[in-house]
């Protein structure tokens, strides 16, 4: 058990975590961050995509409730947020597995903290439940998916 | 720290349809607004390193407006349109410009020269205040040598008249300074059109192609009542507001001059309230009598600002609204009162047209008059230069500024038409325009009108209270220093994430200067998929999805100039017919994916 390593999938709006940093050296030292405009613009779809492509967690970096450049949207994601834990409660995945945090850190300095602190927290969870049925994509969603992008 | 960038793509864009968010309609410059509350918001909180992102803010400014920190002084005018203001108050946009002229001013000084080529005609601009300025600027950096003719030994002309506690000296200096440096601009000091050989004519004559006139209003008006001079005007103890205003500029009326005087100002603008504040910082005790009503919402309501009232309010003045002057009284040439009777309408269908009820009178005693019931134009000189059409009024095209009789001179500021300061440098650019077009030899008129339209306040969950400005207790402020307070790095940061920016994002692009992202992504609907639920509708927070009836079918569709790409929608949309054209969201969320 000491070799594993959870994977975690972190998403951050760029208008209130690390907007004065250099993106891309900051995103060496961080695994699998998607910095994005926006955290209102995350589909359920893209969380449990995550899930289905073997992340153990999703860790979601929002803006401060009141300050999202597109009014409400960190406020929609965490609705979402709240409503998808209730999903995978129901088919026995931990809640814990999916973090959101509403702040601001122009320097993006928490964020690998934030990173860290999750990680190790997976760590004792283990393995995100491998009892989800790794669906395979129907002819149908090829084409929504096709279409989306 | 961002860099931002204003070439190509980052540029704001003209759009068709000419959408701004209201505060930037309201701006006779049409200021970009948003864009820089946007980019003050995202300052980092040390100021050391926000002063490199404050000075990025203030160059894009300064590029179109070089009096922007001036306007965070003394003007504002577009927070009476902001749509927070019915809200919890409007963005304090003059207050956060103000934040930036306090860092700007001073690097100002540093700025080095623009690199111009000045290969163009030479024109000459009479008059250097605001209006003046502006149009010299303008017109320098189109490439003409540009030459004001100013009046007295200072640029900035009536902006001085405005007191030191609200625009201090040192900043109107270095502001005029370094603006006809910066551009290189011209300049023949004390020579004043009219005097001596000085004419219209002969500056034609030396070798300018054309003129823009912006001497502005350079003589108080006098008091008049029913249409008629009112007495006493020149017993001692009488004066105008606007010579005051002048002495005290040039710090020739000492310190408690008004020490134990009654003193009366009559009007009720701006100008009043400056006489009225200033004769108090002087120790003098005020009253202000205007022929206006105290609610400012009323036809006949006071035309100084609210918080030029409220000001004098807390210093102690006396405001007698709704009456006039009907007589001067004075005794051996000196003055001693005035009878005032009430004004029962300021305002008719045909304009300035006060009546009066001479039953109900008062008489109020003072040692000093100081009449500031507006300005006046410089009338002989305009007859002289033959400018005035047989209504008396200046012969010439409004929409242009073109005079009628002679098609090089162009006449617009105060001049025109008494005005706020960035009215008169709107002129001063609409006056440029038209002097590039004039020597272009194209059409003067072509495409200059725009109609722009505004923008609703967006949907969010929460509305901000505005924050309160400080202003020095009145006890305190008894001097000339600046009584009002003004942001800090954290405040102006907080003010402005206040800003809902309600504008197209054509007109800001904020994000896409600073790298935020490469385009704005317009979102795109798959009206076969789309099944017409509406749910777009009821998630988007700016109005710009809505429904349509194709044929038989409803389906939805979006507003590209409403649309800030945020895609809310096309994550509520439960048939998957939305997507953003462009984005690369999905992309960077895949390239994740792909390393798990």
């Amino acid at each position: 058990m000491s070799q594993y390593k959870p994977k975690l999938v972190c998403f951050s709006c760029k208008f209130g975590w690390g907007y004065l940093t250099d993106e891309a050296s900051l995103s060496k030292q961080i695994d699998n961050w998607a910095p994005i405009i926006c955290t209102g613009k995350i589909d359920t779809t893209h969380m449990i995509d995550a899930f289905e492509r073997g992340a153990d967690g999703i860790l979601i970096l929002a803006c401060p409730e009141g300050d999202c450049h597109y009014q409400d949207g960190n406020i929609e994601a965490k609705k979402r947020v709240f409503l998808l834990r209730k999903m995978l409660e129901s088919v026995g995945i931990e809640t814990e597995r999916i973090r959101i945090e509403l702040a601001v850190d122009p320097d993006g300095i928490r964020i690998q903290q934030l990173v860290k602190d999750m990680t190790e927290d997976l760590a004792k969870l283990g393995p995100a439940k491998k009892s989800i049925p790794v669906r395979k994509t129907t002819k149908k969603e090829a084409v929504k998916a096709g279409g989306r992008k | 720290m961002w860099k931002t960038e204003s070439t190509g793509i980052t540029h704001v864009e003209t759009a068709v349809r000419q959408c701004l968010p209201p505060c930037q309609i309201k701006c006779p410059i049409n200021e970009d607004i948003q864009r820089t509350n946007v980019l003050i918001s995202l300052l980092p909180e040390d100021p050391d390193l926000a002063k490199n992102g404050v000075i990025q803010i203030s160059e894009y400014l300064y590029n179109k407006n070089p009096f922007f920190n001036i306007c965070g002084y003394i003007c504002g005018i577009c927070e009476l349109e902001c749509n927070y203001s019915k809200k919890g108050g409007a963005i304090k946009r003059r207050m956060l410009k103000r934040f930036l002229s306090d860092i700007f001013t001073e690097h100002l000084k540093e700025r080095e020269e623009l690199e111009l080529v000045k290969t163009k005609e030479n024109v000459a601009v009479v008059g250097g205040g605001p209006g003046g300025l502006m149009c010299a600027y303008d017109l320098s950096k189109r490439g003409y040598r540009v030459t004001i003719i100013e009046s007295f030994d200072r640029l900035g002309g009536a902006l001085w008249l405005v007191p030191d506690y609200r625009l201090p000296k040192d900043v109107l200096q270095t502001t005029v300074d370094n603006l006809v440096r910066i551009a290189g601009i011209d300049i023949r000091y004390k020579s004043r059109l009219g005097e001596g050989k000085l004419t219209l004519e002969r500056l034609k004559n030396e070798g300018y192609k054309a003129v823009f006139l912006a001497t502005g209003l350079p003589y108080p008006r006098v008091l008049t009542f029913e249409g008629q001079f009112v007495d006493g005007q020149d017993l001692s103890g009488v004066m105008y507001g606007h010579t005051y205003l002048y002495e005290v500029s040039h710090n020739n009326i000492a310190k408690n001059y008004f020490k134990g005087k009654k003193v009366v100002v009559t009007g009720g603008g701006n100008v009043a309230f400056d006489v009225a504040r200033s004769v108090r910082r002087q120790g003098g005790e005020v009253t202000v009598v205007c022929l206006e009503r105290e609610d400012k919402d009323h036809r006949d309501g006071i035309p100084a600002d609210e918080e030029e009232v409220r000001g004098a309010w807390e210093e102690g003045l006396r405001i007698v609204y709704s009456r006039g002057v009907r007589k001067i009284v004075g005794q051996n040439g000196q003055f001693k009162g005035i009878e005032c009777p009430t004004c029962v309408s300021v305002f008719d269908e045909q304009g300035f047209n006060p009546k009066f009820d001479c039953t109900d009178c008062i008489d109020l005693e003072g040692d000093v008059l100081i009449i500031t019931v507006g300005q006046a134009q410089d009338r002989p000189l305009l007859q002289k230069e033959n400018l005035l059409n047989e209504r008396g009024r200046l012969d010439m095209d409004h929409l242009t500024l073109q005079s009628t009789s002679k098609p090089w001179l162009f006449i617009g500021g105060d001049v025109r038409r008494v005005g706020f300061m960035v009215e008169a440098m709107a002129e001063g650019l609409v006056a440029a325009e038209s002097i590039d077009r004039y020597l272009r030899g194209v059409d003067m008129r072509e495409g200059r009108r725009r109609d722009y339209e505004g923008y609703e306040i967006p949907i969010r969950r929460d509305y901000k209270p505005e924050p309160e400005l400080l202003w020095i207790p009145p006890e305190n402020r008894m001097h000339f220093q600046l009584f009002e307070k003004g942001f800090t790095l954290k405040e102006a940061i907080e003010e402005a994430k206040r800003c809902v920016t309600c504008g197209p994002c054509l007109s800001c692009k904020a994000c896409i200067s600073i790298g935020f992202q490469k385009s704005l992504s317009p979102v795109e609907v798959d009206e076969a998929r789309c099944s017409g639920c509406g749910h777009c509708v009821y998630t988007c927070n700016y109005y710009a999805a809505r429904l349509v009836n194709r044929g038989d079918k409803v389906v939805s569709e979006t507003d590209m100039f409403k649309c800030k790409s945020c895609g809310m929608c096309v994550v509520a949309c439960p048939s998957q017919s939305r997507k953003m054209v462009d984005d690369d969201t999905a992309d960077r969320i895949a390239s994740v994916y792909a390393t798990l």
